[in-house]
């Protein structure tokens, strides 16, 4: 299919996150170069050669990416950020909703540097024994020559630290798949809360000191003969820098070990994390009390709540916990209703489907007391209340499909109430309704007379989504059009397949998608 | 609340883990170490490890998702029978393969992943989980048409007769009608 650069820019180019790239590749190669080049740590290349400059250079990219993996899970400031006046631009309001993908993209980062880390880190192992340095005892990691070789090894002393490390991230990474979040999101809740320890075990793995750098370069420049040498250094060609130069040495060389700087890199997205889990918890402290709670068809349950000074937009979602059913699980939802100045409770619509919901459900009917606790995502608002000029949005389309024709009553007197009240402000194109019943061997009639405005708008079978885009893009051409997803994957790829394609005369199609696992 | 399949993060764990100690595996004879036997035993166990656990197994409530191309691996899977449908073997094998990959350096951390894999499988099997192959579904599930399809109808649906329907000259009155849409004449 023919892609569109001017939709897949809109879509896939924050995505990719050429900052965050490019900040990788530069501090990679910075390091490297630093290890490779550098006069302080001349004698140390010498003997570990490109293990030294790749551990250390993966290590670098190591602390940027621990540093950066915590900052999109601090979801309460992300909404801050996204609502408030200094982020003015969609791009960056965009940018905020693909906060998930971005720590997705550091964790896996963080997985392939550990592999690259360890593995330099082994030929370290190696080549601190072979090489092993009569001349400069104190650079020396390995016991004696020969402790670890080609040929025989001994146990080597590997830092118990960095073994700990790879093993919680193999932990964390195996139970991070979509298909276990799908199935058991427990494991992986649970198992991703073990990166505390991770981080703590992180700050002690760099108190370790192997690796040392020269401290008295001007009075030792590295290469510079010694008064009982007679022959220069045998290596000074190869290494291509310009050495001592047969000068003698004023003293002997002295190494200290690197300070560790991963300390610097991670401590202050830490504090900010531990401080978002806790302004959470605090939050989520004061009680909820129900107020009603209304039985739909197809097992949907729409709870109406109060809780003190709540507030909240169109598009959030909160998360609810009832201890009565399970202390440790969260659940999100979407809010269905807001509060507003003349209304404070606010709303959702839970369908019940796994065991959670069958015993909060089990639960509703005499009045269980529940706390909840918001996360609030900002996405695009849905239900403009009044003042439509107010708003760029020029036309909705709205495009429902369900299984079943019952499942249509959830919202059918709202969706009458917004279309009589767009007929009276003359505005009855703004809204464009189309419901479709996917299974075709039901009921296919809204009898009600009151909902007729959705019994004329209903189609039988899936929506032919490339027609559908077609039509959109040819009553709207040189416009943006923004889509949003709620619903399986199967769907949202569909769609985010047609967005990116070329064949819309001109009219951008921005792809945005809700999904909680 | 609920129960959790343990044996699917343990099949992650050990599909992760052959990978591990295939690398480790390759590391360990290319750079020709002494213990390099024990290096090509990885491969050939981390191969084998990859291979048993590609095929997800089904889960019991809810959709399974399965592997790209996982089907021919569920077929081979499938024939080896409670060997590999019991979990307790596959807790053992995996002990049992893990051991050697303890003696070198480059597979050390394979070894240890597995070991842990092992030790998930053994709790999936002490909770009473087995490996179920995913099957394509077969298309009993649609309705069977009525038999009535073989009879369609043999007349036409009621009508008055032609005489009726004719438009009739004398009246004219009831023979017109308004066009709802404006009738121009082509220009």
């Amino acid at each position: 299919m023919a892609l569109s650069v001017r939709s897949w820019v809109a879509n896939e180019g924050g995505k990719h996150f050429l900052l965050w790239l490019g900040g990788n590749t530069w501090l990679f190669m910075r390091t490297f170069l630093c290890y490779y080049y550098g006069q302080q740590y001349h004698y140390l290349h010498k003997m570990l050669g490109l293990g030294l400059c790749i551990s250390r250079a993966s290590a670098s990219v190591l602390n940027l990416n621990c540093c950066l993996v915590l900052l999109p899970m601090c979801r309460t400031l992300l909404t801050c950020l996204r609502g408030s006046h200094r982020v003015t631009s969609r791009k960056a309001r965009r940018l905020l909703d693909k906060s998930k993908t971005f720590h997705v993209a550091c964790g896996v980062a963080i997985c392939v540097f550990s592999a690259v880390h360890v593995s330099a880190h082994l030929a370290n192992i190696v080549n601190f024994s072979v090489r092993y340095s009569e001349d400069f005892p104190s650079l020396n990691v390995a016991r004696y020559k020969g402790e670890v070789t080609h040929t025989h090894t001994h146990k080597p002393d590997l830092r118990i630290t960095g073994v700990l490390l790879v093993l919680i991230l193999f932990l964390m990474f195996t139970a991070s798949s979509y298909c276990i979040r799908v199935s058991n999101y427990e494991i992986f809740w649970h198992t991703h809360n073990l990166f505390v320890v991770f981080y703590v075990i992180l700050m002690l793995h760099v108190l370790g000191g192997a690796l040392k750098y020269q401290t008295n370069i001007e009075a030792h420049p590295p290469g510079c003969l010694r008064a009982n040498q007679s022959s220069p250094d045998p290596t000074r060609e190869e290494s291509g820098q310009a050495l001592g130069d047969g000068r003698s040495c004023k003293e002997e060389a002295r190494f200290q070990p690197n300070s560790p700087e991963t300390w610097l890199w991670v401590s202050g997205p830490l504090c900010l994390y531990c401080a978002e889990r806790l302004y959470r918890y605090i939050r989520s402290n004061s009680p909820v009390t129900i107020v009603t709670v209304v039985r739909h068809p197809c097992d949907v349950i729409e709870l109406r709540m109060l809780k003190k000074d709540f507030k909240a937009h169109p598009g959030q979602y909160i998360v609810l916990n009832c201890p009565s059913v399970s202390s440790f699980e969260n659940h999100p939802f979407t809010l269905t209703a807001c509060p507003t100045e003349k209304k404070e409770t606010f709303g959702i619509h839970l369908r019940v489907v796994g065991d959670w919901t069958e015993r909060f459900a089990e639960l509703l009917l005499p009045d269980p007391r529940a706390e909840s606790e918001i996360l609030p995502m900002v996405q695009q608002r849905r239900y403009p209340k009044d003042g439509w000029r107010r708003f760029r949005l020029r036309r909705l389309y709205f495009v429902w499909v369900c299984r079943e024709l019952q499942s249509f009553y959830w919202f059918a007197e709202l969706l009458c109430a917004l279309h009589r009240k767009l007929w009276q402000e003359n505005i009855p194109d703004y809204l464009n309704l189309q419901l479709y019943v996917s299974q075709t061997d039901g009921l296919q009639n809204i009898p009600e007379e009151r909902y007729q405005p959705l019994s004329s708008r209903l189609l039988i079978g899936r929506p032919r989504w490339k027609l559908l885009f077609e039509e959109i893009g040819k009553t709207n051409k040189h416009k943006r059009v923004g889509v949003f997803c709620c619903g399986p994957k199967g769907i949202s790829r569909t769609l985010h397949r047609l967005c990116n394609s070329d064949r819309y005369s001109g009219t951008t199609f921005e792809f945005n998608k809700e999904s909680f696992s | 609340m609920g129960k959790i399949e343990w044996a699917m993060w343990a099949n992650e764990q050990a599909l992760a883990s052959g990978l591990i100690l295939l690398t480790g595996g390759i590391v360990g004879v290319a750079g020709q170490f002494r213990d390099w036997q024990f290096a090509a035993y990885a491969v050939a166990a981390g191969v084998f490890v990859c291979l048993l656990e590609y095929p997800r197994g089904k889960r019991n409530k809810g959709t399974s998702v399965e592997r790209t191309g996982q089907y021919c691996f569920t077929v081979c899977v499938k024939s080896f029978g409670p060997l590999t449908r019991n979990y307790y073997v596959r807790a053992f094998i995996h002990a049992g393969i893990c051991v050697p990959g303890g003696f070198m350096l480059a597979t050390i951390l394979g070894c240890v992943c597995l070991g842990i894999a092992s030790l998930i499988y053994l709790a999936a099997a002490i909770r009473g989980e087995h490996w179920e192959p995913i099957l394509p579904r077969k298309d009993s599930a649609r309705k069977p048409v009525a038999d009535s399809i073989n009879r369609p109808p043999q007349n036409p649906p009621p009508r008055p007769p032609a005489e009726m329907r004719r438009k009739r000259a004398e009246d004219l009155e009831g023979a017109a009608y308004v066009n709802p849409i404006p009738v121009t004449a082509n220009e």
